[in-house]
This record gives structure tokens, sequence and C-alpha cells, in this order.
């Protein structure tokens, strides 16, 4: 197996330390080694935040950010649209054919620069509703970052359901996690939302299986005229 | 601690200095003497390097003669004159840094208490005006909002004596010394009021110049300090050195002082304090 | 809470017979280590990327584990009172980092000079100013001359390792003086990785002051001052001796504790293919960038070694002036601006121009492997 290198841009709160922490362990679980890291300021929410997942069958010795991803992921819109990110653009270090899964409905923001760019590189762009889709499945948007992970595993099975099932569990109802200070006040929130642990990776797990099958491909091509400008598609 | 702990081994007297023999037969150990036994016993400070006439070496004998249990009492210090002192004194002290004597101190009484959680040691912080209200205020203040059972004891000579008389937060209004070559621009710093308000449950102002009164306040301040939470005791000594009064005329500066009452004997003590002195004291008598 | 069992010796939770790998921060991985202590006494205060290690300890206290744990009011004041628990007898631990560890700075050197074997876990970012909360291990420069003994964790393993084994070297009587357990903040605290830890079920053998070289104050011994701190503030001879004397011997203590760094970290260093053309000799996670480097710098043709310093106080100087000796190069990358790593190997090798003081990173960015990689083309001869 390849090595995965993963970077996860999103917001401060969005749930980028918790999914990231949720696949990693997932890949352990699945047999293989993972190094799992957050990076932010000091700001708080709203600020940029990225977490990174190494997923590799060879010990990982490489650490902090990962400079050269061959997945990354963006949580947000203005990850992209504000420069809400710690590189510029925010898929700077992309390996060639690597994947760029976005959090978007409709309009990907992307520049056509950009999106040239990336097809030289011979990058796979995704979109995936994620926040709809964690509203309409789990009626709530703090499981924005499970609806990533879905789509993750719906581009790549890069780990299996049953591993991030496990991991899901541990994770909210096992022994305490420690993300950062603010994270343990979240969980509260989350925990008041669904009184029964076991509901609550249910529909954890019904989120990601929504979102693995929504994720959809857009075309990188350059659209000819009547194209559509979003997927490229022609008629 | 027993006597048997520094008893000398039998045919090492000859060779043990004359200062030890007389703390081994002599000293308060494990007597019950105060103040007024004072020349009866062999003293935990004897020779001292102070200068003469200093209100603060004449305060350290008492206080060391006024320790309800002197065998198992630890002193914690801090840079200042009276860290001079205290390496010839017959108990175990610690000299930290200047200010943190009431952080080192709450450390020690914690680990004290979880070793010997039947036998009460006391620990008690001895320091300057300097150490007290001005660099280690924080960490006094801070030991008290803990309710640390420690008592803290300030030798306030209204300077920085051993640097060279410098003004302290303890100096009073308008005094010309250095680092105030104008003279000091603010009040003394209302340490008591500051204790009162942080917590402490027994708080006292005193001077060696009424020496039972003052055995009295640093004999309670230990006492509640030990069962019941953080006290204080401010003692007025002031330098004939730095305030350029002849070394005899010590006490008749607090006598002076006393009589213009700029300088008041004042003692709160709380509710719950007042229970276990009255259940303590009683006891005694 | 779990019934803990004392183990005989220290051995047996230092090397378990059996362990248990789990996925964990490397603050969780202190909390682990902690756990197995058997420590009487924490203090704590907040510092980021230290403050999740204390919360986990407070934790530990919460649960029963540890007798007695606060938050103080400032580092100062932490260091004040850790100095004064251990002070008085018994095991106490407590971390801190960066800034905090410059705001406690008076009293490192006072922890050698009173002979407190105080475990401190110091997880290192860049100090002000301009601010930053991110890696630096700039800190490391300032605390090389405090008497301290200095293990750098490379990893969250390390940093179990390590934390646990610093107490067994701290309180050896002919050693007794601290130890700092030095983890780069964020990437290995934040950090999520693979440790194997001991039965929680077993603890180290408690902390025994009477084998300490100077008597706890706690006035069960002869009532004359201790002198954890030497004649001060006297003007004669007999002082200057006193004081010249305790200073060496509190340097002979860390050089003492050598044997103990080998017997409970097999050595100050750890080498791969230290007879290699070119040498990288790196601390902290400087070291997992360059294992990084040397995969790719090997797919190349170059011929490179690694040496990991695992202990800075007392510093491998043997070690390394053996190690020195036939290589071409010797390449320090570091996570610092001032290259103390760099510095501390060019006084002891011989021909120092050999030693290359770079990459450096600083300010809080990761380390690329290929930047190590571009030094290490660098190092490689032209005609090659």
């Amino acid at each position: 197996m390849k090595r995965s290198l993963i970077r996860m841009s999103g917001l401060g709160g969005q749930g980028l330390v918790t999914a990231a922490h949720i696949l990693g362990t997932a890949a352990t679980k699945d047999g293989l080694v993972s190094t799992v890291n957050p990076f932010f300021g000091a700001e708080k929410r709203l600020a940029p935040a990225e977490s990174y997942v190494r997923i590799s069958t060879e010990p990982i010795h490489q650490r902090g950010e990962v400079l050269f991803p061959n997945i990354i992921m963006i949580f947000h819109p203005h990850v992209i649209t504000l420069g809400k990110c710690y590189t510029m653009p925010f898929f700077d270090g992309l390996q060639p054919e690597g994947i760029i899964i976005v959090n978007a409905e409709g309009e990907l923001g992307i520049g056509r620069e950009d999106l040239d760019k990336l097809a030289a590189l011979g990058a796979r762009l995704y979109s995936i509703p994620a926040t709809a889709v964690a509203v309409e499945v789990a009626e709530t948007e703090l499981a924005t970052n499970m609806a990533m992970l879905g789509a993750l595993i719906g581009v790549t099975r890069i780990v299996t359901f049953a591993s991030l099932r496990e991991a899901v569990l541990e994770r909210f109802g096992g022994a305490k996690f420690v993300a950062s200070g603010t994270t343990a006040a979240l969980d509260n929130v989350l925990a008041a939302k669904f009184t029964k642990m076991a509901q609550l990776v249910d529909k954890n797990m019904a989120v990601m299986e929504a979102a693995a099958e929504a994720v959809q491909e857009h075309s990188l091509a350059a659209p000819r005229k009547g194209g559509c400008h979003v997927c490229g598609r022609q008629g | 601690m027993t006597k048997q702990m520094f008893r000398i081994a039998p045919g090492f007297e000859e060779i043990m200095p004359q200062e030890y023999r007389d703390l081994v037969t002599h000293g308060p150990y494990d007597r019950n003497v105060g103040v007024a036994d004072l020349g009866t016993f062999k003293e935990l400070l004897e020779e001292h390097p102070l200068c003469a006439g200093c209100g603060l070496a004449l305060s350290l004998r008492l206080f060391l003669a006024s320790l309800p249990a002197p065998a198992d009492t630890v002193v914690v210090g801090s840079t200042g004159c009276s860290a001079i002192a205290f390496p010839q004194v017959g108990l175990h002290n610690i000299h930290g840094l200047f200010g943190n004597q009431n952080a080192i101190a709450s450390g020690l009484k914690r680990a004290l208490k979880l070793r010997f959680p039947d036998q009460p040691k006391d620990v008690v912080v001895v320091a300057g005006d300097g150490a007290t209200a001005d660099i280690g205020l924080e960490m006094v203040m801070h030991s008290w909002f803990r309710g640390e059972n420690i008592a803290t004891v300030m030798l306030d000579n209204e300077a920085y004596a051993n640097t060279g008389g410098q003004e302290s937060g303890m100096s009073p209004r308008g005094t010309v010394l250095n680092m105030a070559p104008t003279g000091k621009k603010f009040e003394k710093v209302a340490m008591p009021e500051i204790a009162r308000e942080a917590g402490c449950a027994y708080v006292a102002t005193t001077s060696p110049l009424h020496a039972r009164r003052f055995e009295k306040a640093i004999r309670r301040a230990i006492l509640v300090a030990r069962d019941v939470g953080s006290t204080y005791v401010q003692v007025f000594c002031p330098c004939p050195t730095n305030y350029k009064f002849r070394p005899d005329e010590t006490l008749s500066v607090i006598r002076k002082r006393e009589k213009e009452g700029v300088f008041q004997y004042r003692e709160y003590i709380t509710p719950q304090a007042q229970e276990y002195l009255a259940a303590v004291e009683g006891e005694k008598q | 809470m779990i019934e803990q069992r004392v183990a005989r010796t220290a051995g047996e939770v230092l090397e378990p017979a059996r362990r248990e790998r789990r996925f964990m921060t490397g603050s969780e991985a202190v909390k682990e280590a902690i756990l197995r202590s058997n420590i009487t006494m924490a203090i704590a205060y907040p510092i980021t990327p230290q403050s999740e290690s204390m919360h986990l300890v407070g934790d530990l206290y919460a649960e029963g584990y540890i007798p007695d744990y606060f938050r103080g009011e400032s580092e100062f004041a932490v260091m004040s009172q850790v100095a004064g628990a251990a002070m008085g007898g018994v095991r106490v631990f407590t971390a801190t980092g960066g800034p905090g560890t410059l705001r406690a700075f008076e009293m490192f050197p006072c922890w050698a000079g009173m002979r407190l074997p105080i475990v401190c876990c110091f997880f290192t970012r860049g100090v002000n100013s301009p601010l930053s909360i991110q890696p630096d291990t700039i800190e490391m420069a300032f605390l090389l001359d405090t008497g301290m003994i200095m293990l750098h964790a490379e990893g969250a393993q390390d940093l179990y390792d390590f934390t646990l084994r610093a107490f067994a070297i701290a309180e050896q009587t002919d050693v007794h003086i601290p130890v700092g357990v030095f983890a780069d903040g964020f990437f290995v605290t934040h950090t999520r990785e693979m440790v194997a830890v001991g039965p929680p079920d077993l603890k180290l053998p408690p902390y025994d002051p009477h084998r300490s070289p100077v008597p706890a104050m706690d006035m069960e011994g002869v009532p004359v001052r201790h002198m954890r701190d030497p004649f001060v503030m006297k003007s004669n001879f007999i002082s200057y001796a006193a004081h010249a004397s305790w200073q060496q011997e509190v340097m002979a203590a860390a050089e003492r504790s050598r044997k103990y760094v080998h017997q409970y970290l097999g050595g100050l260093l750890e080498t791969e293919d230290e007879d290699a053309d070119i040498l990288i000799m790196a601390a902290g996670t400087a070291v997992s960038q360059s294992r990084e480097a040397i995969q790719l710098a090997r797919a190349q043709g170059i011929d490179v070694g690694l040496v990991k310093f695992k202990c800075l106080r007392p510093f491998p100087t043997e070690e390394v002036q053996h190690l020195a000796r036939r290589a071409r190069a010797i390449v320090v990358p570091e996570f610092n601006r001032v290259g103390w790593l760099a510095r501390e190997i060019k006084a002891v090798v011989d021909d120092n121009s050999r030693v290359v003081g770079a990459p450096r990173v600083f300010g809080g960015m990761t380390m690329p492997s290929e930047m190590i990689l571009a030094q290490l083309k660098a190092c490689v001869p032209a005609t090659r």
C-alpha cells in the first residue's frame, strides 16, 4: 500500500481534530500504521484549523504538518474563498494524482486558473454537501465531520466501515478523549442532543454511509461552449 | 522529632562544638519553654551577624522562643537580613529564593502532612517586608486564598535593609530612602487587611517591645495554622542602620510610633479560630 | 480506580514482562507514565501545549491515584511548590513549556543546588517575542547549564519511557538532581501514535527520603540547618570553598548519572549506520524528520547515518567524538533559531568545520524532510 498523507483544512469548531482521530484510530484497527496530529493557533472558533492523518503499512517517522498530501479534505468553503488555510493556494503541495474533497453545495469557488493547475497535476476533485447531509441525516451540523469522513471512504475505501464504527464508539462512548480544552464542552452538547450512545454511533454511521453515496466527482477540464461549468459535462 | 535523633554518640562528646553540646543538653526542643524562660535554656539563635540594635534580630530571638513545638517546626525564609541569621538557627530552615517563601512552604507543608499524618509539623514562613509585601505578594496571597496550613510572619523593618536601605511597599509615606529620593509616594501596603480579606483565620500586628504579647501572637498564629487555616503576623521591628537612629533606640522608636498612634497592636480572629483557640488555650491552663 | 501493586524493583515497571499497545497522544503517554510512577504530589499551571498532560494528571488525582494535586498561581510558584514538596521528602511531578519555562527559570538552578530529584516535563514551544504557541526548542538552549539532567524524547513512546525512567535516574543517592524530560510541543504532545505501555496495576517502589544525600527538611534529624544550599552570604574563605565544592558536587552528580542513563535508557544516544560518510546528529522530532530524509537520501545513493541524542545533560562528549572521527560531514537539523545542538557538537569534535548547523526551522513550521535532504546533497562532493 502506498502511504496516504491526508490534510484536513477547515475552521475551528468543525470537528477536524475528532475526524482525524477517528480516521487514525480506524486505520490502526484495520491493522495499518497511523499517526494523527492537529495544528491550530491560539485562536478559537472559525479560525483556520488543520488536522493531519498519515496512514501506511510501514512505520511513519515524519511529524507535524503534511506538506505534500495526496488527499486534501476541505471542511468549509471559506478555506478556498477566504484563504482560511495554512497554505496558499489551499492545494499547495498536493502530490500528482492527488485527491481533493470539498464540503460544498453547488459552486466550489475554485478559479479556472487553479482548476487548470489541478488538471495538470492529474488531480481528482470531489464535492460533498457534508453539512447538508449532516443536518438531513443526523439533524445537526455537528456531524459535518462525519459526512466528510464518509465522503473520503466513498472515494478511497481507505479504512473499513466496521473499524470506523469501533473508532466512533471508542471516541464518544469509551475512554476520556483529549483533543483540546474546549472539545469536551462540545461533547456535552452532542451528548445532550443524542441521549443514547448507541443512537449517537448509529447516527454518525448513517451520516457516513449517506455521504459515501452522495460524494460526486468534478471534471477539471475547461468547459467547451455549452458545457456545464460545474462538472464540465457536455449536453 | 525525638531528642534521640541528635544525641551525641558516646565517646564523641568532646569533638562536638560547645554550641551543639549545649543544644543537646539545654535546648528547648522537648521542653515547654517560652519567652519568660529566656536565659534558662540554650536559645535556638544565640549568635547572629545582624547589626547592633537590629529590631529584626530581637524579634527572631523572641520568635524562636515562642514556638509551640520547636522539635517539629520547619522555618521557610527568604532573601533579606533574616536570611543571614538563619544559618545559625537550630531548626531545619530553608532559604529558597526572593519572594517564593510561601510557595515553598505550601509544597513543604502538604508533603509533611502526607508523610506524618499523626504528628503535627509546623511550617512557619519568616520573611521581610520586601519579600512578603512586594516581590512575593502574589505567592503570599495565593497561599492564603488556598488556605494553606502555614503561618506567615513578616519582619517589617520598613525597607530593603540588606541591599542598603531602599524603599519597600511597607515604608511609610514620605520616607526618603534609596530609590525614593524625594520620599515615598504612597502609604504602607495594608497587609493585615489584605490578609483578612484573603481568608486568613488569624491576623495580628505586634512588635518586640512587648515580649509576652509578641509570644502570644506567634503561638496563636502557629496553632491556628496547624488546624484551621492560614495565619499572618506582622512584626514592626525598625532598622537603626537604614533609618539612622542609634542602636539603643530601637525599642524607643517603636514606643514613639505606638504613642503617636501610627503603629497599633491589632488582632483579628475568625469565629472558627476563636473556638479552636479557646479549646487549646483552655486545655493548657 | 484500578488496585495497584507496588513493584519490588523499579525494573518491573520500567521493563514490564508484557506491554499493551495503544493509540494515544503524547499528553496521554505522560498520564500513563505518571499512573505507574507512584508520585505523592503533582502541581499544575496551564500553558499551551502542556496543559492537556497536567489535566490528565489531575484526573489521576481525582480517581485516587495521587494523594495531592493542585493548580499553582504561576510557573515560578509551581516550581517553588514542587521544590518545597521535594524538600519535604516526597516524589513530585510537574510540567511546563516555552514562556512557562522562562517564567519559572530562577528555580531550575535552585533545584539542582538543593539536590532535589524533581521530574519535570518540558513541552517546548516558541518564546516571546513575537508570540508563538508553536513548536520550537529554544528554551532548551537556556536550560543547558542549570545543572539538571536533560532527556529529549523523539515521540510519545520515548516520552512515556523517559518520564518513568527519569524518576529512577533522578532518585539515585549518588545523583539526586532534577531530570527534565523534553518533548517538542504539538509534534509530540498532540500527535496520536501507537505507544506500548506496561500493566496499569503495577507502580514504582516509593521514594525513600532516607536514601537522599541531603536530608529532608522534616525535623526528623539533627536540628541544625542542613545546607540544602551552601553557606550563603558569608564573606570568608570557608564559605567560598564550601560554595565552590558544592557546585562541583552538583556537576559530579550529573556525571555520575551517566551509568544510570546507560542502565535505564540504553545509552545517552542511539545510532544507525554510524560509519556512514555523512552523519545526521539530532534530538527530538528533528530525529523523526531526519529518518524520512535518510530514506530519501539512500534512494539517491547518499551514504548517511543517524545519531539520535536521548540525553543532552550530561552531554555524550566521548561518544560524539568517537562517532565523528571518520565522518566527512555532520549535519545538525534543529527546531530553533540559535542552533544550540550544533554549538554543543562543534565544541567537542575535531575539525569542527565539518559540522553543518542546518537546516533550522523556527516560528512554528514543520521541517520538511526535503530540506534535510538538500543539506545532505550539499555535503556530497561535486565529483561524485
